[in-house]
Order: structure tokens, then sequence, then C-alpha cells
């Protein structure tokens, strides 16, 4: 669905890259994570694959068009929602959406039924300027769906939102990833990439660092630990110990067998560790 | 049709947004002020002081002058009197005639403005008055009506096609910058470009809003000013014609710049330059070349011949036609540009 080629873009048309010969592709039906820190060039990836930005250098294909010269027609087939939420302020959702809806060729989906699905229905004959930031925010989540999109990008789809509509968020684009949509999802939030996508990539500074599913990764970073308190006398003693390694074993076996246990739980570590840990930066 | 329903979306937002209100709201003040303020005609009429010896003046002279009372002459008595009276009345001029050794002797007293010209037509007139009563002079004045300026409008009428011109025509290329860069700000043209509709429609239903509103403050104007004394067909046409022809420069002038504040000062500029047009409309005898190629410089003649009782058809088309080519260019050409630079 997406295939990208040693893509570089400049927005100083110098070699000041914020894409920084990017190679990647994205079958049919994927879920793809894009993931880095603020600043990595993740909007820029966005903006270049969905023709916002001109093609500078490299190859870039999407949905079976070179993004040299796209066609309008490859619309049709991509949902889009933004970083930035933009919808028109002076007119209500409804109208937003009614607007938006006119300017596809294929079948699109009823408004409502989208107010519904991100819980705005009961604002949809206010105006947009009216709307608070996460409102206005699932407005643009919800125009991406309108034209049941085969390809659908999503920047920071909940990013701003409060933990429970950003979970409702998650579970419309599993709903959709399992319909058979591919999904190109670019976020910070690591426990979402985790549960939704097949593939997670890592980009900082416009290089693209690695690219693996989220459960290899684990397997082949993330070292199991144990966290342990125990009494040692009259005194608490806290401890961590890896799973992996032989002579960290035999220590925690033997303060098993022979102090009180009073805590232990193991620890699998997270996709934002291991984020960490490849790239020696954090995600924010 | 997507541009019918970016049109609608679009007249929609322009009546929730103030900038077609100020452009009515201007044009109701510039009715109010041509209603009740600008009088219908201004009294521009110059004012000559003139100094007669007495020696020469005869009752002939003073009845030829007392019997027409349209015109403005003064009699005086000195030299004196009339420079302080051409200081006093800076619209006059003044002549003196006396006998100086059996000479006529004419004096004339100008401001120190008028051109050089103008002093050459005074001078030769006067040797043409004076060898007009030798006997074997036969006159050959002939008086020759240009057919084109023979008729006058009243001086309030006559500012109206300026009016047309700057504020109807141009509506677009005043402010079809700021909705676009509106839409810029707002982002919204960056989720109209993820759609299969094409730029141009989006430009078009832009330039669809601005001939809505360029229409609306003209015929408002010229309904309130001028009633039943003008040419709507004729007004409707050239409003058309101008106005697309406004917005795509408007639109081409844009496509340049990234920011309202840096396209608003490209679009002053060419907007100071247009409206020097009006300075050769209201003294017709000032048209240097550098006026006459700017295309206000037709515009605000041909929509003064929509308020002519026989308007000029065939320059009133013309300019219609060459203004709709001209907008079609402009506009083919920033579609061309937009579609590279719409959402960068
Ligand atoms: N319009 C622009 N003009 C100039 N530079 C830009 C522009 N937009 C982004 N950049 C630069 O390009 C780089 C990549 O930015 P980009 O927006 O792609 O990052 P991102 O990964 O999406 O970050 P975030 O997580 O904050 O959204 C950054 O260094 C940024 O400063
Ligand atoms: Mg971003």
């Amino acid at each position: 669905m997406i295939k990208v080629e040693n893509l570089f873009y400049s927005y100083t048309k110098d070699s000041k890259y914020a894409v920084d010969d990017v190679n990647f592709e994205v079958a049919k039906g994927e879920a793809f994570g894009f993931l880095g820190p603020s600043g990595a060039g993740k909007s820029t990836t966005q903006g270049i694959l969905t023709g916002l930005l001109p093609m500078q250098d490299g190859l870039a294909e999407v949905a079976g068009y070179n993004m040299k010269n796209p066609s309008r027609k490859m619309f049709n087939k991509l949902g889009v929602s933004f970083e930035q939420s933009n919808v028109y302020g002076k007119l209500t959702a409804l109208e937003n959406l009614e607007f938006y809806r006119k300017l596809f060729d294929v079948e699109t989906i009823e408004p409502n039924v989208l107010l519904e699905i991100v819980g705005l229905s009961h604002v949809a004959n206010k105006k947009a300027s009216t709307f608070s930031k996460g409102m206005k925010h699932r407005l643009t989540f919800a125009r991406s769906m309108l034209n049941k999109p085969e390809l659908w990008f999503l920047d920071e789809p909940t990013t701003g939102l409060d933990p429970a509509i950003a979970n409702q968020i998650k579970d419309v684009i599993k709903e959709k990833s399992k319909e058979g949509s591919t999904i190109f999802l670019t976020t910070h939030n690591m426990f979402i990439a985790d549960e939704l996508c097949d593939r997670v990539g890592f980009i900082i500074d416009g290089v693209l660092k690695l690219i693996d599913s989220p459960r290899n990764l684990k397997l082949k970073y993330g070292q199991k630990l144990v966290d342990i308190e125990y009494k040692d006398g009259n005194e608490i003693k806290k401890d961590s110990f890896s799973l992996i390694k032989e002579e960290e074993r035999l220590k925690l076996n033997h303060i098993i067998n022979n102090y009180e246990i009073e805590l232990m739980h193991t620890k699998e570590a997270t996709l934002e560790e291991i984020f960490i840990k490849v790239t020696g930066r954090g995600l924010v | 049709m997507k541009f019918a329903h970016n049109f609608i979306k679009d007249m929609k937002v322009s009546f929730k947004t103030f900038y077609i209100y100020i452009e009515i709201l201007m044009a109701l003040i510039f009715v109010a002020i041509l209603l009740f303020v600008v009088p219908e005609n201004f009294s521009s009429d110059i004012n000559m002081y003139a100094h007669i010896d007495s020696s020469l003046q005869s009752n002939e002279i003073v009845e030829a002058l007392e019997s027409d009372n349209s015109s403005n002459i003064i009699l005086l008595d000195s030299m004196d009197e009339i420079k302080y009276m051409l200081e006093e009345d800076r619209n006059s001029i003044g002549i003196s005639i006396s006998m100086v050794d059996q000479k006529i002797l004419y004096n004339v007293i100008l401001q120190g403005y008028e051109s050089q010209k103008y002093r050459n037509i005074i001078e030769k007139s006067l040797i043409a008055e004076g060898i007009k009563d030798l006997p074997e002079y036969g006159s050959n004045t002939n008086i020759v009506t240009l057919a084109s300026s023979s008729e006058r409008l009243s001086d309030r009428l006559n500012m109206l096609p300026i009016f047309l011109l700057l504020n109807s025509a141009f509506t677009g290329l005043f402010i079809v910058a700021t909705y676009i860069f509106m839409d810029k700000e707002e982002g919204t043209i960056r989720a109209f470009a993820v759609t299969p509709a094409k730029v141009w429609e989006y430009l078009l239903s832009k330039m669809g809003v601005m001939l809505v509103t360029g229409l609306l403050t003209g015929l408002i104007t010229t309904l309130l000013v001028a009633g039943l004394k003008a040419n709507y067909l004729h007004l409707i046409a050239l409003l058309i014609a101008t106005n697309l022809f406004g917005t795509s420069i408007g639109l081409f002038i844009s496509s340049f710049y990234d920011s309202i504040m840096k396209a608003m000062g490209a679009i002053l500029v060419t907007f100071m330059t247009l409206a020097f047009a009006t300075t050769s409309y209201f003294m017709p005898s000032f048209n240097p070349i550098i006026i006459r190629i700017l295309p206000s410089y037709p515009m605000a003649f041909a929509f003064r011949e929509v308020f002519l009782e026989n308007p000029d058809i065939a320059y009133i088309y013309s300019n219609v036609a060459g203004f709709t080519v001209l907008a079609a260019l402009f506009f083919l050409w920033s579609n061309h540009r937009f579609k590279k630079t719409l959402t960068v």
C-alpha cells in the first residue's frame, strides 16, 4: 500500500533534512506505527505521502500512485487525520462533515453516524469554533473516516484527548484495522502503538532507525526483570534481577530460599523503554 | 458538482465573517457621503477680475458685461485691486486693459501655477481677439463637439464610476487573499487538499464569492445614487468582467506569498498603482502613457459610459471582453502556481 525508497525532504532545500534517506513498506491491511520524539520528521513524512508537501528526492508510492505525479482520484482511497485539527470554525460539526463528504466520488458514511462514534452527537449543530481542542480533534478524526478509506493516515489521533476518549478512538482504529483498512499511525503513545500496530518504525532526526513488530522488539531488547522486596532481619530490602543473566538468576534463587519475601513481580520492558534503549533518546 | 458545493460553503462562511459586511458598509457610507455631503455639482468656475482703463471704458462694455449673469467677470477699479482679489481667490485670473501711447495694452495676471500651454492659449487668443477687428479678417472659427465627451455627468454621478472601480471591481483584488489565508491559517485548505476535489474548484469558488460581493455593493451603490439614470445591463456586464479580473490578480499575487502580511504589502502597492488612474479620470488632460496603460484607466471610463444617455456600446463591451479574457488568463496562471504552493 505504501512504498518509500530513499526519501529525503528539506524545508530549507539544503542538506538540513527533516526526512533523511527513509525506506520502508507498508503492506495492504497492515497497521504501521510511526514513532519518534518531537521534531523527528513524522508529520513531514505523512505530509509527503499525502501530497501536501512536494516530492523532493526519492521514491514514494501510495495506494498504487507515484507521489511524483499523483492523480486527484487517489484521495478517494485515502483518509487523513491531522495532528493539528483543521475544521471550518464558522460551520457546525454536521455542516463540516456534510460539506466534506460531497468532495468525494465514492460512497461515504452518514455524518451523524461518525459524530456518534467520536462522541460529538450532542454538539452536531454547534459551530466548531466553540469546540474545545479535544472536540475539534475528534471532528478532524471523524472527517478522515468519511470515505471509508482503504489507507488511513492518522497523525497523533489521540494526543490531547482524555484517557477514556483516547481509548474509544483507539478502539475505533482497531476495528477499522480488523475490517482490513491499511493504517499509517503516527503517535507518541507507545501503549496504543503496542496494542494496534503490526509493525512499528522508530524515527529520530529524520532517520528511520529500526522497523519491527512490537513482539519481536520485546523479545530482542526487552529483558525480563523481577522486582523483589524481602526482609533481611528487621530491614526491608529492594532489588531487581534480570531473568536472562545466569548470575542474577542464581542471586534471586538465593534470596527466595533464605529470606522472607514481601513483594515480587515480573516486569516486561515497554515499547518506550525499548525505544530509549535503541535510540538513546526519550520519546518526548 | 464539487465547485457548486464549495461555492455554497464559501458563501455560508463568508456571510459569517465580517468582510462582506465591511464591503457593504463601505458602499453605504459612500452613498451617504455622495447624497448628503457632496453637492450635485461643485462650483468650480473660474472668476475673472477685470480692470478697464477709464479712457477705454464705454457704456457698451459695461452693459455687455452686465447683460450676461452667467459669466464671472468682476469689474474692478485698479490693477492693485485685481492683485489683491487674486490673492484672496486662488481660483481666478485677472485682466487689465489700458491705453498707453495710443496702443491698447493687455495685462493678463495669472496665479503662477498655470501651465505654459495655458499661457500660450491666453496669449494667442488675445492676439486673435486683436486682429478680429481688422477689415480683412475673416472669421474661421469652428465649434467642434467631440462626440464622446459631449455629455456631462453631474459631479455627483461623475464620482460613481470611481467607487465602482475601487470598491466593486477590485473587491477580490483586495480581499480574496484574506479568504485564502484564513483557510491556510485554519488549516482547512490542507483538509481540502486531501480530497479528490481540484484546486481550480477551490479558487473558482473564491472568485464566485468575490463576484457576489462586488455585484452586491456595485448595484446597491448605483441604485441609491443614480437610481434609474444608469444602464444596468451594461453595468452588470462590466462589473462581472472587471470583478473577475480584479480577483484573478488578487489570486495571482497571493500565490507568491506564504503569509497575509507579505501578500497585503504587494496587494496594497498594486491597488494604489491602479487607483492612480483616477487622477486622469478627474483631469482628462493629464494622461501620461504610464497611466493610460493601467487597466484601471479604461475601466473607469467604461464605467462612466454606463451613466451616459448615449453610451459607447463598443467601448463598454470591448472592455468587458478584454477583462474577461485577462481574468481567465490570470486565473489559469494562478491555478498553475497554487497547485504547487497551496499547502506548503
Ligand atoms: N513548515 C516548516 N518549515 C520549516 N521547518 C519545519 C516545518 N515543519 C517542520 N519543520 C521541521 O522539520 C522537522 C520535522 O518536523 P515534523 O513536524 O515532521 O516532526 P514530528 O516528528 O511530526 O514532530 P511532532 O511529534 O512534534 O509532531 C523539525 O525539525 C521541524 O522543526
Ligand atoms: Mg508531528
